[in-house]
């Protein structure tokens, strides 16, 4: 009967069996908890890094393209998404030295993926607080894709917000110039014009606004900057004429025909409405009947 | 006693193994071409050399890892030499644990070989011998260790190429597990956010080996975390190798 186990032998090997079970079960139990304490602890240890060590040895994306086998649009979206979270962490302070490097390798790998050049610009405004690298950054995406009037639009905007209205102008003008700009951009061109003082374009721009808007709304805005225009150009010319007098006479005119009696005008000039414009003889200053945008 | 005897087969075995002469092969070309792409750098080359060097030390141990630790308990059960193994008084355990400790022995073999190769190529470039260096490549032997207990795990229940994808994409995960802490930031606290926090635990964590970067600028290293990731190695591998026991003491070969 030698080799051939009994029942009891059985059992108890199956004990022993059951017994070895329960203590490998244990153990892994054990590790597990052990090893996600020790990640947990890993985790509280500061660890020195280079600074934008993760981006600088990034080859440009002319290079990066050949080496992503075809899938360039896919690593550019990869890079894309990283670069959201890595602009969103406040822990790394120089992180935005690199962001035109990190956006350029975007566009090379992904001209026509317009989103990055929207964001990287946003994110060279306001979090980077370097406007000309979000002109940089939309100037290479209108060059990629020059069928795009936001790029332009939105470096406008931004030119606007910095108080920039020649390069505001330039930028809304480019933007005009694309089949598909919405109306609003020929209206912001118009008061970049106004803005810098080129008042006969602003004129002429919100005059053409006028005459082609379907909306009332549109019409009445369009009306209330053409008066803003002419009460401009007409109480500048008004006061450098009540200045004349002054010299000439010694005195403020007593009100603004005296100034047509005195030889300085040939007519005084009426706002858009027909209506006279207000003059102080006690200090000179003249000024439009109303105040435009409250028309 | 008789892990070692199996081991020390095991061992033997994997040095009549044509991949791993292979891979050494192409380990020291890619070594040696680190000096040769450091001259199309501009600016400092030796850091081009212990990136590359490092990087492909780390590579190349890997794929020894998965590619011969993937198939050896598969080739045991293929050529049925696993029936006279286990018919001798071996137990399932100290064969799992024999074959482990012999390809973790020509692991640490072929990562001093290259390491060797690494540093006379860096010594003959700078003159010097950066000492600091050998401790990302002991750090990079912890994970690799990692890796053989990972590929031994999927061996004992699936074919080769199955076992080297999956721990290929353990590998991926254990390097890429630091962005589910970028996720778990987004995330609003719930039971959402507390699933991703177990499973960003549980998860590996290779980055934990990973001291290159500090190595080669030059970087403080926290002592704290050398501890801490040596025993997380440990007591990580202990626990892929309990699990790939308890697989493998219930797995039928007939």
């Amino acid at each position: 009967m030698a080799g051939i186990k009994t029942a009891e032998e059985k059992s108890s090997g199956e004990k022993l069996l059951g017994r070895q079970r329960n203590l490998l079960v244990l153990f892994l139990v054990v590790s597990l908890l052990l090893f996600s304490w020790l990640k947990i602890q890993s985790d509280k240890v500061a660890r020195k890094k280079v600074p934008g060590s993760s981006i600088i040895y990034l080859p440009s994306g002319k290079y990066l393209k050949y080496a992503t086998f075809g899938y360039s649009s896919l690593a550019a979206d990869i890079i894309y998404l990283w670069a959201i979270q890595y602009y969103g962490s406040y822990d790394i302070p120089d992180r935005f030295k690199y962001l035109e490097h990190i956006f350029s390798i975007i566009a090379e790998l992904d001209p026509k993926y317009t989103d990055p050049y929207e964001v990287g610009a946003l994110i060279a405004v306001y979090d980077a607080h370097d406007p000309e690298l979000a002109y940089k950054i939309l100037d290479m995406g209108l060059q990629k894709n020059p069928e795009m009037w936001i790029f332009p639009f939105q470096a406008g905007h931004i030119a606007q917000m910095q108080k920039d209205f020649e390069r505001a102008r330039e930028y809304y003008r480019k933007a005009m110039e694309i089949p598909g700009a919405p109306p609003i951009v020929k209206r912001l061109y118009a008061n970049a014009a106004y803005k810098t003082m080129d008042y006969a374009e602003a004129w002429q721009m919100w005059k053409e606004v006028y005459e082609t808007a379907k909306e009332d709304w549109v019409k009445e805005i369009a009306y209330n900057h053409l008066y803003r225009v002419k009460s401009t150009v007409d109480t500048e010319a008004l006061s450098q004429a009540v200045k004349k007098f002054k010299e000439k006479y010694g005195r403020w005119p007593e009100d603004l025909n005296s100034l047509v009696r005195a030889g300085l005008l040939r007519e005084v000039p009426k706002d858009l409405d027909g209506k006279d414009y207000l003059y102080d003889p006690k200090t000179g200053e003249v000024k439009p009947a109303r105040v435009w945008w409250k028309r | 006693m008789k892990i070692t005897t199996i081991a020390r087969n095991t061992f033997k075995e994997a040095k009549r193994d044509r991949v791993l002469y292979l891979l050494f092969f192409f380990a020291a070309i890619c070594l040696l071409f680190s000096r040769f792409l450091a001259l199309l750098t501009v600016g400092d080359r030796v850091k081009i050399i212990k990136d590359v060097g490092l990087a492909s030390i780390q590579l190349f141990g890997m794929l020894m890892a998965i590619l011969m630790g993937t198939g050896l308990v598969y080739k045991e059960i293929d050529k049925k030499t696993i029936f006279t193994l286990l018919a001798k008084p071996i137990h399932r355990i100290e064969f799992l644990l024999g074959k482990f400790l012999g390809l973790v022995l020509t692991i640490f073999i072929m990562t001093v070989l290259m390491a060797v190769i690494f540093l006379l190529i860096l010594f003959l470039h700078t003159f010097t011998i950066e000492w600091s260096i050998l401790l990302a490549i002991l750090y990079i032997f912890f994970e690799l260790c990692l890796m053989t207990a990972v590929a031994l795990l999927f061996s004992t229940f699936t074919t080769p190429i199955l076992a080297s994808l999956y721990s290929l994409g353990f590998y991926l995960i254990g390097h890429l597990s630091w962005s589910l802490e970028m996720l778990i930031k987004k995330v609003k606290s719930g039971a959402g956010r507390a699933a991703l926090q177990v499973l960003y635990t549980i998860l590996p964590d290779l980055e934990n080996f990973n001291f290159k970067t500090e190595v080669v600028h030059n970087l403080p290293i926290p002592t704290k975390l050398l501890g801490i990731s040596f025993i997380y190695g440990l007591v990580y591998t202990a626990f892929i190798l309990l699990l790939a026991m308890l697989i493998f003491r219930r797995r039928d070969f007939i």
